[in-house]
């Protein structure tokens, strides 16, 4: 059974144990921390799915009208 | 803190962000037609520069938004990462994949914009400087909902918008884009310890978005 000291403790090196990729799930304090585990699981939870965010958003076409229109004010490299 | 000038370059360096083998593939995956394109353009030709734009602004957009929140701006600093990329692209060299360089100076674009501007508006010295209080907050106790596998796409697309500017930057650069934290140190100017605790914060606030809106679903 864990307490409040443990979880804070274990909170507070939490950035540290990401970055390591360490298997936290065989952590001891997550064996008796019912609210860590889960804790850990949302967090690793939203790393993963950040991770299959693609891009999804297209500009208008005036960027590209607006690109071509400061192209023609550039030093001729264009043909 | 602030971002200086002074690593904000434009021109993207040679190192390429190091990624996991698997998601360099998926990030950079070969693109048909994209290496002529580039030859071309380098050389001058207009055409080949609009199928560089048409292969690489959603992604470049994308990247803007979700740094920016801000729908005028992405556009604007789309439109201005591609003139640089007009300016600069002759000096492409092939050292790292076309679409990593791109995207490197398309970061770099929008955080020359951030600092131009003072930095965000609830402002990234708020949250790459953390008070002496400011620890991650603590979970302790809190037994509810867990989100995993309940959280879709634009759920999180939202709740990404929705974090203040400074946790945003860091999680988007390290979580959806993949660039390493002594890389995001290098281009905010802050340690690699405090690139790693705005992100832990960060995502520590994404799930306190996520569960709230969960609850809140919840309840209807």
């Amino acid at each position: 059974m864990s307490n409040v000291r443990d979880c804070a403790s274990f909170q507070d090196q939490l950035p540290s144990l990401f970055e390591s990729g360490e298997d936290l799930s065989t952590h001891p304090h997550l064996e008796t921390c019912e609210n860590c585990s889960a804790l850990v699981r949302d967090l690793e939870y939203i790393a993963q799915q950040a991770k299959l965010l693609l891009p999804i958003h297209d500009p208008s076409p005036e960027v590209w009208e607006n690109i071509q229109t400061a192209l023609k004010k550039e030093p001729s490299r264009v043909k | 803190m602030s971002i200086s000038s002074k690593d904000l370059a434009t021109t993207p360096g040679p190192t390429a962000p190091a990624k996991a083998p698997n998601q360099h593939l998926r990030r950079n995956p070969p693109i048909a037609g994209e290496a002529e394109a580039i030859q071309k353009a380098q050389a001058g030709d207009g055409p080949s520069f609009e199928i560089l734009y048409a292969l690489h602004k959603r992604r470049v957009y994308s990247l803007c938004l979700r740094m920016l929140g801000n729908v005028a701006e992405a556009e604007d600093l789309t439109q201005e990462a591609f003139l640089q990329l007009y300016r600069k692209i002759a000096t492409f060299r092939g050292d790292s994949a076309f679409s990593t360089w791109l995207h490197r100076l398309a970061v770099n674009v929008v955080l020359m914009h951030l600092r131009k501007k003072g930095l965000p508006q609830v402002s990234l010295e708020e949250t790459l400087e953390p008070s002496q209080e400011d620890g991650p907050r603590k979970d302790i106790g809190a037994r509810d909902l867990t989100l995993s596998g309940s959280v879709d796409r634009v759920t999180l697309e939202r709740a990404i918008e929705n974090l203040p500017p400074g946790y945003r930057l860091v999680f988007v650069l390290h979580d959806v884009e993949g660039y390493e934290h002594n890389e995001i140190a290098g281009m905010l100017e802050c340690s690699i310890g405090n690139s790693k605790s705005q992100l832990h914060k960060a995502r520590m606030k994404l799930r306190d978005l996520l569960r709230s809106g969960q609850r809140k679903e919840a309840v209807l």
